[in-house]
């Protein structure tokens, strides 16, 4: 057991690269890739249902990480991430119906027009901060959410529009089966490219911004550029997210794209915690999988003694919601820096057992 | 044998036992709105489609076939709708039918239950669900597997411009009637708002630009004063009832002389008494032929339906109530004949639902209104009854006694028919 572990104690690192690795050990290299390895197999074995959730934790993850580049990382606020969500599903649907270009190029593509519009609303970031800043995103989702219903070469107004499914060498990737690993395959790419900007020159000029962005700016750091860029990226991940949404559903509505989508995107970085790459996936599956639970346990409930005696009847469904509420309040007040912070203290245990220090 | 052995094994019994029960009865998924934002006209609706299916199971269910009904309520979320179809759709409990809910998750879901051969009833009336093959000349995609039981929301809107233009020339107005669109910049109240206002000035109206108004309770002064001094004889509400509601009251405090015309989900006998005399002399369409108190053959079974819920049988049903019942008998038809023409399969169900013509389900004789549905044209009412509500004096007491004592009262003005023109075909 001794050999799995891992790294040995004190710092014998003589390189830069060495200290930023992906990957501390081999060991930890092998077990990322049998995981990925394993989620391959999902489709084998799991049915539509568990496979649409995970494709949901796919898509929205590719997005939550995004907001978390720009929240977690770089310490600005956005409150209209859905919106750029949306702009991401509306590009690609735009982009292969209007011009025929192929579903698997219009997905880059839409990211990028996502990125020239967060970059757009980003500039405002060049000046304000905080609440101030949080009030200008406000308003990127409102313009954009009314741009969404009235821009009818574009989206279809209100009525929405059509989106092509996923072809790729005239293989349509239309079933939860097959589109599974579209999405996985995107999410591995876009985390993997999050982790690297991370260890790269402008990603640590992103951390440096939001430690402290007077000893940043200092340094020499140009924080409009930095500030901007983080939109930017921000945005990019929403709109790949986004349009990976757009083909899985084959249909994009105005009304998916509201203020409170957009909390629900801050929720997730928030449970999952700020300025973590895996924290940004772990957030996600948490907000997706929870009403799911939440919903067998009012299920369950329905019918039984408890409800008979408590004479719940309609109110169940109000119980979950509330549960919903309650589980997420509980989850800030014990667990404040999320679940990734929880998952390192796991991994210490483990590490430490049976010594605690 | 242990203990451990004789759980196990009785485990595994009742498992079995359960699985060979529910291999014999029909899935059928219920997607209901009762905690979400349109939940204050999804709780009587689904209450309805439920009561039904639970009655139907209770008289013998489908040819002697049991339904094994799930309603799960999604909280209006497209998300959660998406991931509970997902559920009904695979395996083995592959549901036969779903009675569903609201416009983006059902517009969302149209290319699945197309694929997967689901026939889904909806509580969305979008006219761009009333063209199964996608032919419609206004570029509808194809909705072959979606349904549901009322007019379209375009059709609705085309009946009430119908009466209005009647109604003008009666009243012995001057001039053009100026007619607007009302309603939040969305999907739902949009869906008729180009279709209305195209035939409001084939009928001779003049069309003012249409005054938002958000899907949710607010004060919405400026719009009434906008409607005001636009002079608008006819205005359309396309919200549901809670926002409806506020637009009315302000309106009714600015003084603002106009008829408003109700959404089929945008007026019912709770709206009517949250809004009081504001609610006096608006007009809706309601997609039964008879409400609850009504006289008609009918109504007995639909009294005994609402005794699964209330077994006191003194409960006061709203309209959607019964149009939530008529829209799940129309479901149990077309699985009879499915039944009988080899199984209840989705395929099946949907050949069930072509099989007649003007029809109403057995034992709603006089509550259901006729209607057709061909595999080329999903629109299956033409002929819309328009009610007008009646509120007088102080609607402080129960929706029950209120209507017993005629405070409030749906009064039906006019039955209007709406022409299956191919160019309205998805529009």
């Amino acid at each position: 057991m001794a050999n799995i572990s891992l790294i040995p104690c004190g710092d014998f690192k003589t390189r830069y690269a060495a200290d930023t690795t992906i990957f501390p050990t081999k060991t930890s290299r092998n077990f990322a890739i049998l995981g990925v390895a394993l989620l391959l197999l999902c489709p084998a074995f799991m049915d539509r249902y568990w496979l649409n959730l995970c494709i949901q934790i796919g898509y929205l993850g590719i997005a939550a990480l995004g907001l978390n580049i720009l929240v977690g990382f770089t310490g600005q606020i956005s409150i209209g991430h859905a919106a750029f969500f949306g702009f991401g599903a509306f590009s690609s649907a735009w982009l292969s119906n209007s011009f025929g270009i192929p579903v698997a190029l219009a997905i880059p593509l839409a990211g990028v027009m996502t990125t020239a519009v967060g970059m757009l609303f980003g500039i405002p970031a060049a000046r304000l901060k905080g609440l101030y800043l949080a009030i200008a995103t406000l308003a990127a989702q409102y313009i954009l959410q009314d741009f969404f219903s009235r821009a009818d070469w574009f989206t279809g107004g209100t009525a929405g529009t059509i989106a092509e499914p996923f072809t790729l060498f005239g293989y349509a990737f239309d079933t939860d089966e097959s589109f599974f690993y579209v999405v996985l395959v995107y999410m591995v790419v876009m985390y993997i490219l999050a982790t690297n900007l991370m260890r790269s020159r402008d990603g640590r000029a992103l951390v440096a911004v939001r430690d402290h962005y007077l000893s940043a700016e200092i340094m020499g750091i140009n924080l409009t550029k930095y500030r901007t860029m983080s939109f930017g990226i921000s945005s990019f991940y929403a709109g790949i997210g986004g349009a990976l949404y757009a083909h899985y559903l084959q249909f994009v509505s105005v009304e998916g794209f509201t203020i409170l989508f957009s909390i629900q995107f801050l929720g997730m970085i928030i449970i999952g915690g700020l300025g973590s790459i895996m924290g940004s996936l772990m957030g996600t599956a948490f907000m997706v999988l929870l009403p799911e639970v939440m919903q067998a346990i009012t299920t369950a409930l329905s019918g039984t003694a408890i409800d008979a005696a408590l004479n719940l009847k309609d109110a169940i469904a109000f119980l979950r919601e509330m549960a919903i509420g309650l589980v997420i309040i509980l989850f800030l007040v014990f667990e404040p820096d999320g679940l990734a912070h929880r998952w390192k203290q796991i991994k210490a245990y483990w590490k430490l057992y049976p010594f605690s220090h | 044998m242990t203990m451990k052995t004789v759980l196990l094994a009785s485990a595994a019994v009742v498992l079995l036992g359960t699985g060979a029960a529910n291999a014999q009865k029909i899935p059928v998924g219920h997607l209901a709105d009762q905690s979400g934002a349109t939940s204050d006209v999804g709780v009587p609706f689904g209450q309805g489609v439920a009561d039904a299916l639970a009655y139907i199971n209770k008289n013998g269910g489908v040819g002697g076939t049991q339904m094994d009904v799930e309603t799960v309520d999604y909280g209006y979320q497209a998300p959660r709708a998406i991931s509970q179809y997902k559920k009904w759709s695979s395996g083995s409990g592959k549901v036969a039918a779903i009675q569903g809910w609201g416009t983006a998750d059902t517009e969302a879901l149209t290319g699945f239950v197309g694929k997967d051969e689901i026939p889904y009833y909806s509580g969305s009336y979008s006219g761009h669900l009333t063209d199964p093959t996608g032919n419609g000349p206004h570029g509808s995609k194809p909705a072959p597997y979606n349904f549901f039981y009322g007019p379209s929301y375009s059709d609705g809107l085309r009946a009430m411009l119908m009466w209005a233009a009647e109604d003008w020339k009666k009243k012995g107005g001057s001039g053009k009637p100026k007619y607007v669109h009302m309603g939040a910049n969305h999907p739902y109240p949009n869906a008729p708002k180009e279709a209305g206002e195209q035939l409001a000035k084939e009928l001779g109206f003049d069309v003012l630009p249409a005054v938002q108004f958000a899907l949710t309770p607010g004060d919405y002064t400026a719009q009434c004063l906008t409607l005001k001094q636009a002079g608008a004889n006819y205005a359309y509400l396309g919200n549901t009832a809670g926002s409806n509601i506020s637009v009315l009251k302000a309106c009714q405090t600015v003084g603002a002389q106009v008829q408003f015309m109700g959404n089929v989900w945008g007026m019912d006998e709770n709206a009517a008494k949250a809004a009081g005399s504001a609610a006096n002399g608006v007009i809706f369409p309601v997609r039964t032929a008879a409400i609850w108190g009504g006289d008609a053959p009918g109504m007995k079974i639909v009294k005994e339906i609402s005794k699964v819920s209330d077994a006191a049988g003194t409960a006061y049903r709203p309209v959607h109530y019964v149009s939530g019942i008529c829209s799940a008998f129309y479901m149990k038809e077309a699985m009879d004949w499915a039944k009988q023409n080899g199984g209840v399969t989705g395929p099946n169900i949907r050949k069930g639902m072509y099989q007649k013509k003007d029809w109403v389900p057995a034992g709603l004789e006089g509550v259901c209104v006729p209607s057709t549905w061909t595999e080329t044209d999903h629109r299956g009412m033409d002929k819309v009854n328009l009610y007008r509500a009646n509120v007088s004096g102080d609607t402080g007491g129960s929706v029950d006694e209120l209507v017993k004592a005629g405070t409030i009262k749906l009064e039906k003005i006019a039955t209007v028919d709406v022409p299956r023109k191919p160019e309205w075909l998805g529009w």
